[in-house]
């Protein structure tokens, strides 16, 4: 296929193509680009062949369903208009997640549901029955003495336990 | 003792493959003479491992050896709450303040969630939807007729006099609006909180035209002609309190100052007026001179439709409407209609 067979190439482009070929200066230079890998992943699990991966409801709703099939996991009022501390909320929000899965180690079967009114947070969540009463009365004195120490606020815990970590699952994918 | 344990060294090979088993019967049958039997099987298998006895060599790792399976205890748990709650207990006090759901405490058997394909929506245990959203069981309406019942003491009676609006607007005729702010977080300040309004209504204000129209000039345009209100917003102090001191001080200067009347202000013409006035016009003029013309005086009624008419084409422009009423006014006048 020649030059030829492009009608609508302007004759000075042909030129400058044909004296470049010639004498053999094909410029290198050129931005390399590719496509954008629109690849959404965050909040999808993949499909096992045995269908034998557990999710929970939360985990089962994507998080596109938010507001739709399922609701937030923290409830404040830093995202309303004019809403105040909202970098300081995150940040806390974070740490009480960390606290909370470290302390209750392996034990949580559900995300950390953080509510704030006023000064006060509610940590809510899901817990198994793996460990004895007593010690779960403990951690959850314990959680509430230091969070509202390290945050200067009263803090709460609901905890609602269940025996297995079974009975929180949604379906199996 | 010493001579036993040297004797003991001395045993001869035959006496040092004394079986386990012989050692233990030995062991069982002279429990009296334990230490001299003990200090003979010390030395003796210290003599075998040294002659005999070699590590073995293992290959391929060491062999797991398999562990009895844990058997998991069963945590002693007590029956959820409700089933133990009276049909006819006070809810009040099962549930007294905000909280988060709890299933084995509400004895409503709540389903929340999106159903999986061929089942049921989710039940109310371990669904951790039921716990995100915010309830309203700390307030059914039994318990809000106790807190009401209860903050009645703290109410006084509305004051007589203050029936309706008018009456209102008559004893306290400025309005001082500002608002608090409550957020999720631990600080109760919020600077939008410093913002204060003040709304009068100018008929409720002193004031005669020259103050009124002084006034308007003034206040631009924070009045609203619509509603006859002139409201002042006051932000630029950092407390609602100097905000407020603010707003008042505003309005008192505002006020004197309308009732002022400086020097050059006398020297406004006619033509600065920003509306027409008939009165003193040469309109009136000029009614005054048909009037003596006709020899009798022009009908009330019919002086103020001229009035009327002359001001609105002034005021309003010349379209079709302002000319009509114009020309029925005028000929009304003349005696043609």
């Amino acid at each position: 296929m020649s030059l030829s067979h492009f009608k609508h190439i302007p004759k000075a482009w042909t030129n400058q193509w044909l004296l470049r070929n010639a004498v053999g200066l094909q410029s290198t230079c050129g931005l390399h680009t590719t496509p954008a890998a629109c690849k959404v992943q965050s909040g999808r699990y993949k499909v096992t062949t045995d269908r034998s991966r557990p999710l929970t409801y939360e985990m089962a709703n994507q998080p596109c369903q938010i507001a739709h099939r399922k609701s937030w996991n923290t409830w404040n009022t830093t995202s309303l208009l004019d809403g105040q501390r909202e970098p300081e909320t995150v940040v806390e929000d974070i740490f009480i997640r960390k606290f909370m899965n470290g302390t209750w180690h392996d034990l949580f079967v559900s995300e950390v549901i953080i509510k704030r009114q006023h000064n006060m947070i509610r940590i809510a969540g899901i817990v198994q029955q793996r460990i004895a009463a007593r010690k779960m009365y403990f951690l959850i004195g314990y959680c509430e003495e230091l969070l509202s120490y390290w945050l200067k606020c009263p803090v709460k815990l609901e905890i609602q336990t269940v025996t297995d970590k079974k009975s929180v699952i949604y379906k199996y994918i | 003792m010493i001579p036993v344990v040297e004797a003991a060294s001395k045993m001869s090979l035959k006496c040092r493959l004394f079986s386990e088993f012989a050692r233990q019967q030995l062991f069982r049958s002279s429990p009296a003479c334990g230490l001299h039997i003990s200090a003979t099987y010390y030395a003796e298998s210290k003599a075998v491992a040294e002659d005999e006895e070699f590590r073995t060599l293992e290959l391929g790792g060491r062999k797991i050896q398999r562990r009895a399976q844990r058997i998991q205890r069963e945590m002693p748990t007590l029956p959820p709450r409700y089933k133990r709650q009276a049909t006819d207990q006070d809810w009040g006090n099962v549930w007294p303040a905000p909280r988060s759901f709890h299933p084995a405490t509400v004895p409503l058997a709540v389903r929340q969630g999106y159903p999986a394909k061929g089942q049921a929506p989710p039940d109310k245990w371990g669904n951790a939807e039921l716990m995100k959203i915010p309830n309203f069981l700390h307030l059914t309406p039994p318990v809000i007729e106790r807190q009401c019942e209860a903050l009645k003491k703290f109410c006084t009676p509305w004051p007589a006099g203050l029936e309706n609006t008018e009456k209102q607007e008559k004893h306290f005729p400025v309005t001082m609006t500002k608002s608090s702010y409550l957020h999720s977080s631990p600080s109760i300040r919020d600077p939008k909180s410093r913002i204060v309004t003040l709304k009068v209504h100018l008929r409720s204000l002193d004031l005669d035209t020259h103050a009124r129209d002084k006034l308007l000039r003034l206040v631009g345009d924070r009045y609203d002609p619509a509603t006859d209100c002139l409201t002042l917003v006051a932000d630029r102090c950092p407390l609602s309190q100097q905000n407020r001191d603010y707003c008042h001080y505003l309005l008192t200067v505002l006020y004197n100052e309308a009732l002022k009347t400086e020097p050059w202000e006398h020297e406004k013409e006619v033509t600065d007026n920003e509306r027409y006035v008939w009165q003193g016009s040469p309109s009136e003029a000029a009614l005054k001179v048909i009037a003596a013309a006709k020899g009798e005086p022009v009908p009330e009624a019919d002086v103020e439709k001229y009035r009327d008419a002359v001001a609105e084409l002034h005021n309003e422009g010349e379209d079709e409407t302002t000319l009509a009423k114009y020309r029925e006014a005028v000929m009304k006048i003349a005696g043609i209609a």
